[in-house]
This record gives structure tokens, C-alpha cells and sequence, in this order.
């Protein structure tokens, strides 16, 4: 196996800059230990910050929690900024990962891609290797699409190799039974626990629920759900709740992430005021931004063609046979 | 002894950093960035560790005492709890950035860094 043809490092990986990185490391384990050791232990008072939440949690904001009173409350800025900074990393993301050509979903943007490659670059030649790696392609696809288009309307004990499209009928029960409970389990924290708060952990919850479902029953079941168009429009509408729940704080009580609403008893789902309205934004927000970023990656279009014979990548940018590069 | 898990937080902490510094695999890089933002999440629960305390939930409060009892007694810092789940949502947004990089690095055909071109530095 040359280098050339299979430039596959995990076979053997040479590693490099390794006397650099050891003193560096040892370096910075010496300022760590120094720092961590004196660092306040188990029997130190609680700092002012936190007794200040600790003390403010239930009078002023009727909640249960004070994590959730620091959450979105008294360090309420602080998640504000970094909601958008999750916002700007998925839209990171979309931007690294956008096929060329006009997005409608997340996969099956093959054919549009040749059609813009037909228009683009209509003298490219296609030789062997391509050709190949097409039929294999074709071949395989063709496998695919000839099994049921619903997974389960396959008939029970049949043999065979088990398609990539689905998973077994095992694991599809599982996801069936699995999956409803995730999803209002999450709901659930976001909106009641001990009391409002927790639309991180909902957001996450919610994007297992879809990867269960993707990972079980394939790409085409949750297609109608998982669009560009629909996820990136919830996303959006989450940060403008946000903002708006923020602002209005501003104009209404004069400060910045201030409580407009009425609060109501502890321990009710109407508890803490903006709170619940500033939880269901992150809900939304960190589920659809963590489903955009998940399947933007997933959803990159493949170029396994293999490199051509002696092709060094160091000269001949912009012609290389990628796909999607040229506007790196 | 919570000090046995700042020391952990920072083996690990060192141990991430090694990998990101000599690993030429990106997918390793990623993971050793992951081994550093864990670090940092062990090490923000264990400075909210307090002895013989509650999580900071002021409701069924122990021994007969009041929720505003509580509020003055032995709890678990709410703040850097907070801190840890700030750091876990820049956490994933760094590594989700990281992998579509990665991802991108691919049309390469190599996952080593220093193949890719425009990002030898």
C-alpha cells in the first residue's frame, strides 16, 4: 500500500511535533496543578454570586431551581449570548456544508447537482474511473429503492442483507416505544420539572428523538420534518422569541432580560415569568440548531471517486475533481 | 478529597492537548478538543461541590428545614452549574464547526491535516 494512492493515516500515523507538544503540555500541566490546587475546595463558602441567587430564586422569581433563576435570570445576558453564538456556529455550519446547488432538502440532491454541473462545466470529461464509480453508485441506489418504500410493509423472517435505508423490525419497535417517551420527556423538563427552565436539555432530547428516528426508519420518514426550509424557519423564530422576550424586559422594567410577566406560584408552569417564554426560545433554538448542524454534516455530498494516477493536489486548485470544491 | 477530580479535570485537560498538539488526524484532533471541553465540564461540577450538601433544588428540603432555610444552608453552587451548561452548548457548536470542517477536509480524500492544503499553516 504507497502513500500516493491510499494517503489513509490512521494506519499508520506519524506523529509530529512531538517534543513540542510534550513540553507544551507539560507546561501547561504544571500551571494547571499550581492553579487547581489552590482553587477553592468542598468547605469553602458559597461565593456571593451564587448566595445571591440562592436567596433571590424564589421571592422574586417564584422558582424552585436556582440554576434556572441563574440560567435565565440574573445571568440571563450571558445565555443570551451564547444562544447566538450557537446561531452563529450553525450557520457556520450550513455555510461549510451547502451543496451549489439550491437547497430543498437535506439529502437526495444528486440530480440537481448534475443538472448545475451540466450548465456550469458542460465540457467536463468523464473517463473510466468515473464512470465506475457511477455504475457502482447507480448500482447500489438501485438496491435501495427496489426494497418497500415503508420499512415495515417488509414481510417478517424474510432473509436477506439488511439495507441501509432501515434498521431491523427489533430496533424499529424499540425506537416506536422509545421515542414518544423521549419527546415528552423533554417537553416536560422544558416546561414543569421542579419548575420552567431546562430548554437546553429539551433541545438536545428532541434531536435524539430525530436521530432515532432517522438512524430506525431512514431518511425519506422524517423528510417531511427535517427540511431546510421548515427547520431554519423554527430557528429563526426561536431567536426572534428570544430577542423579543429580552427586549421587551428593556422597554417594559427598564432592564435588559427584566421580568415583564406575572409570576405565579412555585412550582406551576406558569412559575418565573419569562422564564418559561426565554426556555421554550432555547427549546426551539438549540433543537432545530443542533438538527441543522447534525444533518448538514451528515447530508454533505459524497465524492468517493478515487484520486487519479500521480494527481498532486499542490498545483492544480480550482480543477480538482470535487464536486463541491473551487469556493473553499 | 475533591481536589482528586480538579487533578483528573486537568490530566485530561493536558491529555486533550497533547492529542490536538501531535495527532496529524483530524478526526483525533476533534476528539482531543472534546477530551479538553470535558475537562473543563468535570472540573466546573467539581468546584460547585460542597460537603454534605444538596443540589441547589429548593423544594423537599432535608431534616424538617424550609426551602428558605435552604436558600442560607449547605447547597451546590447554582452558578457554576450554569457555567457547565454554557460550556456544553459552546462545546457542541465548536465541535460541530469542527467536524464540518473535517467533513469538508475530506473532498481531499485524507484526514490528515497537513494534506489539506489551504489549512498547512
Amino acid at each position: 500500500m504507497t502513500k500516493e494512492k491510499h494517503p489513509i493515516v490512521a494506519d499508520r500515523e506519524p506523529r509530529h511535533r512531538l517534543w513540542l507538544g510534550l513540553v507544551l503540555t507539560l507546561g501547561t500541566a504544571v500551571a494547571l496543578g499550581a492553579a487547581y490546587l489552590a482553587a477553592p475546595r468542598e468547605n469553602a463558602p458559597l461565593p456571593s454570586a451564587a448566595t445571591y441567587a440562592l436567596v433571590t430564586a424564589l421571592p422574586d422569581w417564584k422558582l424552585l431551581e436556582p440554576v434556572n433563576e441563574v440560567v435565565y435570570g440574573s445571568r440571563g445576558f450571558d445565555t443570551f449570548g451564547e444562544t447566538f453564538l450557537l446561531l452563529a456556529a450553525v450557520v457556520s455550519i450550513v455555510v461549510l456544508t451547502r451543496p451549489r446547488e439550491p437547497r430543498r432538502g437535506y439529502f437526495g440532491e444528486h440530480t440537481a447537482g448534475e443538472r448545475e454541473q451540466q450548465e456550469v462545466d458542460p465540457d467536463e470529461r468523464v473517463d473510466e474511473e468515473e464512470r465506475a464509480t457511477r455504475a457502482a453508485d447507480t448500482r447500489e441506489q438501485g438496491k435501495i429503492s427496489s426494497g418497500p418504500e415503508d420499512p415495515d410493509s417488509a414481510p417478517l423472517g424474510a432473509h436477506g442483507p439488511e439495507r441501509a435505508e432501515s434498521l431491523t423490525v427489533v430496533t424499529r419497535t424499540a425506537i416506536r416505544v422509545a421515542a414518544p417517551i423521549l419527546a415528552v420527556t423533554g417537553c416536560y423538563l422544558v416546561a414543569w420539572g421542579y419548575s420552567p427552565g431546562g430548554g437546553f436539555p429539551g433541545g438536545a432530547v428532541l434531536l435524539g428523538v430525530l436521530l432515532l428516528a432517522y438512524a430506525g426508519f431512514g431518511r425519506r420518514r422524517i423528510a417531511r420534518v427535517a427540511r431546510p426550509g421548515l427547520l431554519e424557519t423554527a430557528e429563526m423564530a426561536g431567536a426572534l422569541l428570544i430577542i423579543g422576550t429580552e427586549l421587551l424586559g428593556l422597554v417594559l422594567v427598564g432592564s435588559f432580560s427584566g421580568n415583564w410577566l406575572p409570576l405565579a406560584e412555585p412550582g406551576t408552569i406558569r412559575s418565573g415569568g419569562i422564564v418559561q417564554l426565554f426556555s421554550v426560545g432555547e427549546l426551539i433554538e438549540v433543537g432545530t440548531g443542533l438538527s441543522i448542524a447534525v444533518l448538514g454534516v451528515l447530508s454533505i455530498s459524497r465524492d468517493w471517486a478515487p484520486d487519479e494516477e500521480g494527481q498532486e493536489s499542490d498545483e492544480d486548485d480550482g480543477q480538482s475533481p470535487d464536486e463541491g470544491g473551487g469556493e473553499r | 478529597m475533591i481536589v482528586a477530580n480538579y487533578l483528573a479535570s486537568a490530566a485530561l485537560f493536558c491529555l486533550g492537548l497533547f492529542a490536538l498538539l501531535t495527532r496529524r488526524n483530524m478526526i483525533k484532533m476533534v476528539m482531543g478538543l472534546s477530551l479538553m471541553e470535558g475537562s473543563t465540564y468535570l472540573l466546573f461540577v467539581s468546584l460547585a461541590y460542597r460537603k454534605a450538601s444538596t443540589a441547589p433544588v429548593l423544594v423537599g428540603p432535608p431534616h424538617g428545614r424550609t426551602p428558605t432555610q435552604l436558600a442560607h444552608g449547605d447547597v451546590a453552587d447554582p452558578v457554576l452549574q450554569n457555567f457547565c451548561l454554557t460550556a456544553i452548548v459552546i462545546g457542541v457548536a465548536v465541535t460541530g464547526v469542527f467536524l464540518a470542517v473535517v467533513r469538508i477536509a475530506q473532498h481531499y480524500r485524507t484526514l490528515d491535516s497537513d494534506e489539506v492544503r489551504e489549512m498547512r499553516g
